[in-house]
């Protein structure tokens, strides 16, 4: 049972960790080059998971798919992540640019409004209702692995997870864009002066970092099935601390630091208590502070006086 | 004793008549026949005051547990106008919606005690929103007769005088369900999760002294209803022969049950009266509810199809009791008006001396001296696949 069991966590607490990790991405991205923390950020990939389910209720509903599940995933992962691409352009364009040279707690409320924002039309439009992706007939396919069952959905989750991590890096390390992105994130005022359209690079940013939460959002639905409209608070909230842990601004921290807080729920909800998975693990995130204020991977930010 | 009963009944017919008449009703009175009424009124001496007024409504319509909160509306809705159309009234329904939130059942609560036109409440629905309207009604002697709200400590504490239930409290169904588990479900081990809420906590408390007192081993943790994974608590809680869950939250209980089944586990889920949904439809599981299936009640046959007629099916036990309860309240407004002009005291009082000869849960129902509702007793159901629940005979 212990091997088993010590599996069976670490298959928990990965499929928790990439959702978290993705989150925290478009956390960290966002911060990188603007300094700000996006709480609307949590509500973009409540957004995706809702685009997600009504794809799949408009292509007949999990019960009688209208296509072969793998088209109808493909579509609901494509739409959400357009239509959250999409909302974080325009939640940039409308609440956060013209409040680019005030001081920073100026647009720290405004995203904070803006997911209050989100949260209430959500809850109009949607309604309050749990809504089930019942997808629960696709779980049960899957491998077995030293006695653990590891449902198709769950590697699915996993796998799109580090490919889509995957593929960002790339972004950021080969690609102009990349290039720009990392320029402007260094020192903006400089960047601007070499000719890099500062403009464009951050709302390429929030496009990309919306992007992963849509994605979080249906990879959410798909495994924990119930989506509704407080559900980007708490992810937000668990995405947010994974940034701060693996070092706000950083990349490969925020994925570090979302596996290690899904990790740390899924065992402590297993070996001590569910009661206390918060508080372990916002107890890893002060002591991550107290010993690396600048987070796991997060480099200190040197300023010139 | 027998005879008492009927002379009483009769003089309650006569004085609910006269009644009818002294509000100017015109309608063809059946009213005592077919359905609820009968109340301990002392007599029913000359035209009653001008008997209008409402009753105010508190359920979550929106939220978390928008799917009951909906079926306790109707409900409500459903035995007001019935008891206007049958008694020639004219009560009227003010709605509260407090989204299973104790925060905002207090504001709502603060809204109903400044409208004077409010005679009575019913509801809350949660426990733990009782506790928090129950100073703010208990101020203003305001009657409130919840229909859902079962933890024990709300009667017997004696801190909320103008309280009183229609179903039975927790004291109740934590050994129901105890004694179920052990003797008919032959459980050795029993896994028991809280919500952390007031409700929950008392129930897997109660649950837990009857399942040791059986000599079944007890496992216990507890969860955040906030938390929408449950993977890792699952893996503990798979071993088990019965994992029970007192939670509020159906679809959390759902979520539950899929991933005790997605990890291979046989165990079997029994969920709390809070579970009793249509988004807990996990085969093989059981439900325990404060209310029977009234489908299943011969008396109560007209109602359902009448109620049917108007607003659709039913899949809860959280709408029937409300009807009860309302009733009770315009019995008790009634029965008060007589007298002279209605005070909120005055009904709160009357509330706990109301008797309903036939509810629509079947039977007697009157209250104790703690404002609970006499005899009361737990119902057991099965989850059948589809959705659909079986009465299970205890």
């Amino acid at each position: 049972m212990d091997g088993t069991f010590l599996l069976q966590q670490l298959v928990n607490g990965l499929t928790l960790g990439s959702v978290y990790a993705l989150i925290a991405l478009g956390y960290s991205l966002v911060y990188g080059i603007l300094k700000l923390l996006n709480f609307a950020h949590g509500e973009v990939y409540m957004i995706g998971a809702f685009i997600g389910y009504f794809v799949l209720i408009g292509l007949g509903g999990p019960e009688d798919l209208a296509v072969p599940v793998a088209v109808a995933l493909t579509l609901m992962f494509l739409a959400a992540m357009l239509g959250s691409g999409l909302l974080g352009v325009l939640i940039e364009r409308f609440a956060y640019r013209r409040l680019r040279n005030a001081p920073r707690i100026a647009p720290l409320i405004t995203a904070l409004g803006v997911a209050f924002f989100l949260q209430s039309s959500a809850l109009l439009l949607f309604g309050a209702q749990f809504r089930s992706y019942g997808t629960f007939q696709f779980m049960t396919g899957g491998i077995e692995v030293a006695g653990v069952r590891i449902s198709t959905t769950r590697i699915l989750v996993v796998v799109a997870a580090f490919s889509l991590m995957i593929a960002l890096t790339l972004l950021v390390g080969r690609t102009t864009l990349g290039k720009a992105m990392r320029a402007t994130a260094y020192d903006r005022e400089a960047a601007a002066m070499m000719g890099i359209d500062v403009d464009r690079v951050i709302v390429a940013t929030f496009l990309i970092g919306s992007i992963l939460a849509g994605a979080a959002g249906v990879m959410f639905g798909l495994v924990f099935f119930s989506v509704y409209h407080l559900m980007g608070f708490t992810a937000g909230l668990k995405g947010f601390t994974a940034a701060v842990v693996g070092g706000i601004g950083s990349i490969p921290g925020a994925m570090l630091g979302g596996l290690l807080i899904g990790l740390a729920e899924a065992f402590s909800a297993a070996y001590i208590s569910s009661t206390f998975q918060d508080l372990i693990v916002f107890s890893i995130l002060i002591a991550v502070m107290l010993f690396r204020p600048t987070g796991l991977l997060g480099k200190a930010d040197i300023r010139k006086v | 004793m027998r005879r008492a009963a009927t002379l009483l009944s009769l003089a309650l017919v006569l004085g609910l008549s006269l009644v009818a008449a002294g509000c100017g009703g015109d309608d063809d009175d059946e009213a005592g026949g077919d359905t609820t009424t009968a109340a301990t009124t002392e007599d029913g001496g000359g035209a009653a005051a001008d008997c209008t007024g409402s009753i105010g409504v508190m359920a979550p319509i929106t939220g978390d547990a928008a799917s009951i909160g909906e079926e306790q509306l109707n409900f409500t809705k459903f035995a007001v106008s019935q008891y206007n159309e049958e008694n020639g009234t004219s009560f009227e329904l003010v709605e509260g919606d407090t989204q299973l939130d104790p925060a905002q059942a207090s504001t709502v609560a603060q809204r109903f005690v400044s409208d004077d036109d409010i005679l009575a409440v019913i509801g809350p629905a949660g426990s733990q929103e009782v506790e928090a309207v129950g100073p703010i009604f208990t101020r203003e002697n305001l009657g409130f007769v919840g229909a859902s709200a079962t933890a024990t400590a709300l009667t017997e504490s004696g801190d909320l005088p103008t309280f009183h239930r229609v179903v039975p409290n927790d004291a109740a169904q934590g050994p129901t369900i105890g004694e179920f588990i052990a003797e008919e479900l032959d459980a050795q081990t029993v896994f028991i999760v809280d919500d952390q809420t007031s409700y929950s906590t008392g129930l897997a408390e109660s649950a837990t002294e009857s399942l040791e007192g059986a000599d079944v081993t007890v496992e216990r943790d507890s969860v955040n209803q906030d938390q929408s994974d449950f993977s890792a608590l699952v893996s503990r809680a798979a071993d088990a022969d019965v994992v029970f869950l007192p939670w509020q939250l159906a679809n959390k209980g759902q979520v539950f049950a899929q991933q005790l089944q997605e990890q291979g586990s046989d165990a079997v889920v029994f969920g709390s009266d809070g579970l009793f949904s249509s988004d807990f439809t996990a085969e093989g599981a059981y439900v325990s509810s404060f209310a029977p299936d009234i489908t299943a009640i011969e008396s109560s046959a007209e109602l359902v199809e009448a109620y049917e007629a108007e607003y659709g099916e039913f899949t809860s036990t959280f709408g029937p009791p409300m009807h009860a309860a309302t009733t009770i309240a315009l019995e008790a407004i009634t029965a008060v008006c007589e007298e002279g002009e209605p005070t909120r005291e005055a009904i709160a009082e009357q509330i706990g001396e109301t008797e309903l000869e036939e509810s629509i849960l079947g039977g007697p129902l009157a209250f104790d001296e703690n404002g609970d509702v006499e005899g009361a007793q737990f119902y057991i159901f099965r989850v059948l696949g589809g959705g659909e629940y079986e009465p299970v005979d205890a």
